[in-house]
């Protein structure tokens, strides 16, 4: 899932079953939408997909992953096709861990293959009908798996917990003490926290450019790609939203760093979430800076 | 599509507590919402533990009731003129620490305007009102306190009020329990209560013929809660309600009533959210009966459509009684029990009414009108209408303020 998991349960409110078979419970629900989504994994369901890309053969899918793949179809649509989960494509001519420069015989070559419009999709059937076409669900499935565990607590009958996978945040009820729970934005610059937030059933995503970058000709070169044209986005630094899941809240603020400065505060502004935008200058704007507290 | 890297932190410390609730979502949240909105893990969001108010809750309501005047016609003697009545609502709902929560509810009522005296004959043998005059007003204030206990599967309460005007006085008490089952699918609800009443009429231009009485009544409650889908709540329950005491009408003249009073009530209420519409489908039935011969139907049918910034409501009630067997108009004061008063007779009645609730910040601003007419022959049992039938207005504006 790209981080750490951090969950807290308020001794106050135990669930159902006690704390152990719970948390055995949210481990196993973890482990199963790794090993079912993760596209690094051999044998994933998302690996058999993109194995089978340019074969005639058709991979079923069952409703859960179905519906992921509708909602990112949705979030394609909204996002006029910049939020794509074929862009995974793009990887083989960036690599930011090295810091080298797509070369452009290496994005000539990946483009074509690029375009949620060019998969067959229908009948919980997909397709992808070009050799070397591959689907990642990377942008929205640790968001999920958030919502997943929140809810799985929430079953079990606590009503005060914290749920964090790399710096997804879920708040579950308040703590025991009544207070809400205090959740920090960081500073991407390393500095102290941009701001903290007092939350009571609600999700706070963030995504940032800031983690993975290359320096190319002076400029900071974002790892967020737009898959018209497979070259960095000059975006926002990072984006913070909340919602009531965590799901939603994750892709208004993956989108958003997938657009300029001004068109990702247009996109934030329609969505109409409380949100934090630390723009391209590093300075800082959004609704979130006057109020931080939010149930 | 890149990851958000570890952007947050988080920690359970105590701070400021100044929450503010989610806007309502917007069309492409809403769209994006009712795409996953099937998965399991979106469709138990409220399924937590039962907790005490989030909020500070503070709430004023002001509504008016003007009843239509009594057609001249039909009024042998006095004012056509009715009742209006002015009605304000306060309240404060509070949480107190992590498991209890506390409300204020204050309410006063005063009223103006006459009301039917007795029903007579009139020079043509139809039957007319005798009006008590348009002199009567009167004050009712009733203060309650509810504490209220949450645990994981359930709440408790424990209320006490008391209501005084200058000819009645009364004091109730009642707990209520509700709890849920595991999945939170279920919820039961169980109230009792207990109040006793005393009636001292005071006599102005009409003559009353008590100095004192005493009323008590006891009620108990039970319903059932089921969530039948994720847009779908069925509710059902069932009221008894027992008065033992003086529950005659020492206004009126002719107005001789058993001295007890058992009454039974069904109701069930059915909530289809329709995603799509962003509105919810709100049904609700009730069957009433009552040892004086009484029976009644009411349904409702109403639209509780979702705005950008808050909720309009319009809604349809229609009701149908049937009248209490000692009921005549003239009444027949030779039988032992006797009344002419009209909500005892058989009689229909429709309500049409529409409720906007706005949703600014921290702030609901509330508004709400309806119009309610009866006529003797709208109901199941058709009759002649009784001669003081009620028509009237009632109009509601409140505003409620919720914070941390």
């Amino acid at each position: 899932m790209g981080g750490p998991a951090s969950i807290v349960i308020d001794d106050d409110s135990p669930p159902s079953d006690g704390h152990e078979a719970l948390f055995r419970s949210l481990h196993a629900r973890l482990n199963e939408l790794e090993s079912r989504y993760s596209r690094f994994r051999a044998g994933s369901l998302i690996n058999l997909i993109n194995l089978r890309a340019g074969s005639g053969m058709p991979t079923e899918v069952d409703t859960e992953t179905a519906t992921l793949l509708n909602f990112a179809a949705e979030l394609w649509r909204a996002s006029e096709g910049l939020f794509d989960i074929t862009s995974g494509a793009l990887r083989k001519a960036w690599d930011f861990r090295c810091g080298s420069v797509a070369s452009p015989a290496r994005l000539a070559e990946c483009l074509p293959k690029i375009g949620w419009n060019l998969v067959e999709y229908e009948n919980d059937a997909i397709h992808l009908p070009l050799a070397g076409m591959e689907i990642d669900l990377g942008g929205i499935v640790k968001e999920y798996a958030v919502d997943c565990i929140a809810s799985r607590i929430r079953k079990a009958g606590a009503s005060s917990a914290l749920v964090e996978l790399a710096g997804d945040v879920v708040a579950v009820g308040k703590q025991a003490n009544g207070q809400p729970w205090q959740v920090s934005i960081r500073d991407p610059d390393g500095g102290d926290a941009l701001l903290t937030l007092s939350l009571c059933d609600t999700a706070v995503a963030t995504s940032g450019n800031y983690a993975r970058t290359i320096n190319h000709a002076g400029r900071r070169l974002s790892h967020f790609l737009d898959p018209h044209t497979g070259w960095p986005v000059d975006g926002p630094i990072s984006v913070s939203t909340l919602d009531r899941q965590c799901l939603t809240a994750g892709a208004i603020a993956t989108v958003a760093c997938l657009k300029p400065d001004r068109k990702a505060e247009r996109w934030l502004e329609d969505a109409d979430l409380p949100w934090l935008m630390m723009k391209s200058n590093g300075n800082l704007s959004g609704p979130l800076l006057e109020t931080a507290s939010h149930q | 599509m890149a990851l958000a890297l570890r952007a947050a932190a988080v920690a359970a410390t105590e701070g400021r507590t100044s929450m503010r609730p989610l806007p309502a979502p917007s069309p492409l949240i809403k769209t994006l919402r009712g795409t996953i909105a099937l998965l399991p893990a979106y469709q138990v969001l409220p399924a937590h533990g039962d907790a005490p108010p989030a909020f500070t809750e503070v709430g004023f309501r002001y509504s008016r009731y003007s009843e239509d005047s009594i057609d001249a016609e039909r009024v042998i003697f006095g004012s056509s003129q009715r009742y209006d009545i002015d009605i304000s609502q306060f309240w404060l709902e509070a949480p107190v620490g992590s498991n209890w929560a506390v409300a204020l509810d204050i309410q006063n009522d005063y009223q103006t305007g006459a009301s039917p005296w007795f029903v007579g004959a009139q020079v043509d043998g139809e039957p007319g009102v005798i009006m008590s005059g348009a002199s009567i007003q009167d004050n009712r204030l009733e203060v309650g306190v509810t504490t209220r206990y949450f645990w994981t599967d359930g709440n408790a309460g424990f209320t006490v009020s008391h209501s005084d005007e200058d000819d009645y006085e009364s004091v109730s008490a009642g707990v209520d329990l509700s709890w849920s089952n595991e999945s939170k699918a279920r919820t039961w609800s169980a109230s009792v209560s207990t109040s006793n009443d005393r009636v001292s009429p005071t006599i102005g231009v009409i003559p009353v013929f008590i100095d004192q009485e005493d009323l008590d009544t006891q009620s108990g409650y039970f319903g059932v809660t089921q969530i039948l889908s994720r847009t779908a709540v069925l509710r059902v329950g069932l009221n008894y309600t027992y008065s033992e005491g003086f529950l005659s009408d020492p206004y009126k003249l002719n107005d001789e009533r058993p001295s007890t009073h058992e009454r039974t009530a069904l109701s069930a209420g059915f909530r289809q959210f329709f995603i799509a519409a962003d509105g919810s489908l709100q049904l609700d039935y009730r069957y009433y009966r009552d040892s004086w011969g009484t029976d009644s139907h009411t349904l409702e049918l109403g639209w509780a459509q979702n705005l950008a910034q808050g909720m309009v409501t319009p809604y349809f009630r229609y009701y149908s009684q049937r009248e209490a067997d000692f009921y005549s108009a003239p009444a027949d004061r030779s039988a032992t029990y006797y009344s002419d008063d009209y909500r005892l007779s058989t009689y229909g009645a429709y309500t049409l009414g529409l409720k906007w609730a706005i949703n600014v910040g921290d702030w609901v601003f509330e508004l709400q009108g309806e119009r309610y007419k009866s006529g003797g022959g709208w109901g199941f049992h058709n009759s002649e209408a009784a001669p003081a039938l009620v028509d009237f207005w009632r109009g509601t504006v409140g505003v409620i303020w919720r914070f941390d």
